[in-house]
């Protein structure tokens, strides 16, 4: 039955990273220069590094769909065409590991 | 679970996550070379797309051969997939998989009539030496376990640890054999771009598209092998990163080699067996 599961993983990242992909040219006609953070962007990164690294916290679904929706949410963020995406990813997984550091009893 | 949904479900895996390994490996190739590169999902988009097209058929192919070539290169490699992750079965008839896929890879070659396929068919012959590693791996883990059963070998690491802690030349092999078949390796002599594509240069539409799943899969196979032999029973999250490091690790060495002429290809990879075989063997016997 986890098979089932990691296909659905993947599938959903797959869809992320090509909703990024067509949404992000439709977006940014011109080639990544260094511009302000993308705010929902940003959130999407944040909230699918969230879900995948502290699913454990969330008790108002099951670990499945936290990371179904984790692996979309990652894969439209890091899935943008190149450059677009990195910023907010490296801040999503920040505040993630943070919450996974500070919650999972790591440090104390 | 039902084994022909197991098998259906791994297949599925196996495709996805090997065409996201080798979008991964350009991407990686790219950025080393200081390049953008494409998007990582690239590779998959093409393996789809290919199935999509239309098909023609070059004047000089073997007509029957030239079809049932591609069908019976998917065909073996799903047969990896049911004797690996799903059966956990014999590491012979994984061997005797990469034998086969040396006899399509040469009669793919062969059957469209081009002289670039006919070059990669000729190579495909010289470079089966290639092959010797993964032979010598076996035969190894064989010497170090007792068995040749998968999941004897994953049985046997959980009681005595890793066999990349008593066994690391024998590693060292199956990694020249990992790089061996990653695109735009130094020893691919078969796609060698001298060539164009190799034995893949005049297939065309879902032919093509065949190819690149058995592709996907192969790549995922060979990893999923090394780490399983090497690295014990480990979770998804550990194959998940072993997966990324590796293909990582062979797209920067890719990356900064140049192609090999088939000599050398061939005899470096004979070399390296063969110190490893010899490393391998007086670690076991002192």
């Amino acid at each position: 039955m986890e098979e089932l599961y990691y296909m659905i993983y993947i599938l959903v990242f797959i869809i992320g990273l090509i909703a990024g992909l067509l949404l992000s040219y439709k977006k940014h006609m011109e080639p990544y220069i260094m511009s302000e953070i993308d705010i929902p962007s940003l959130i999407l990164a944040i909230v699918g590094w969230f879900f995948l690294l502290n699913h454990g916290l969330i008790r108002f679904a099951s670990p499945v769909i936290c990371l179904a929706i984790a692996f979309l949410f990652i894969g439209y963020v890091i899935g943008r065409r190149p450059g677009y995406g990195r910023r907010e990813t490296a801040i999503g997984i920040a505040i993630a590991a943070i919450v996974w550091i500070s919650t999972s009893g790591v440090l104390f | 679970m039902n084994l022909m949904a197991d098998i259906l479900i791994n297949v599925i895996i196996a495709f996805l996550a090997g065409s996201l390994l080798l979008g991964l490996h350009r991407k990686v190739m790219a950025r080393v070379q200081l390049r953008p590169g494409p998007p990582i999902v690239q590779y998959l988009l093409h393996s789809l797309k290919f199935f999509f097209k239309e098909v023609s058929f070059p004047k000089t192919a073997s007509m029957p051969f030239y079809i049932g070539i591609t069908v019976i290169l998917a065909g073996i490699w799903v047969t990896g997939v049911i004797v690996g992750p799903v059966a956990k079965g014999s590491l012979m008839i994984l061997f005797g998989i990469y034998a086969i896929f040396k006899i399509v890879e040469h009669n793919s070659g062969s059957s469209s009539g081009s002289p670039y396929g006919k070059l990669s068919c000729v190579r495909a012959v010289f470079s089966a030496a290639g092959e010797l590693p993964l032979f010598a791996v076996i035969g190894l883990v064989f010497l170090k376990t007792g068995s040749m059963n998968i999941a004897d070998v994953i049985a046997y690491q959980s009681a005595h640890g890793p066999l990349i802690m008593s066994i690391p030349l024998a590693a060292i092999m199956l990694f020249a054999l990992i790089l061996t078949k990653s695109p735009y390796s130094p020893f691919a002599i078969t796609k060698g771009k001298d060539i164009v594509s190799g034995f893949e240069t005049e297939h065309y539409g879902v032919l093509r598209g065949y190819i690149m799943f058995s592709e996907s899969i192969a790549f995922y196979i060979l990893l999923w092998l090394f780490l399983t032999l090497f690295f014990g029973p480990i979770s998804v999250v550990g194959y998940v990163i072993g997966m990324i490091l590796i293909t990582i690790i062979t797209g920067v060495i890719n990356a900064i080699t140049p192609m090999l002429n088939p000599n050398h290809s061939v005899m470096s990879q004979i070399t390296i067996a063969i110190v490893c075989i010899a490393g391998t063997v007086l670690m076991l016997v002192a």
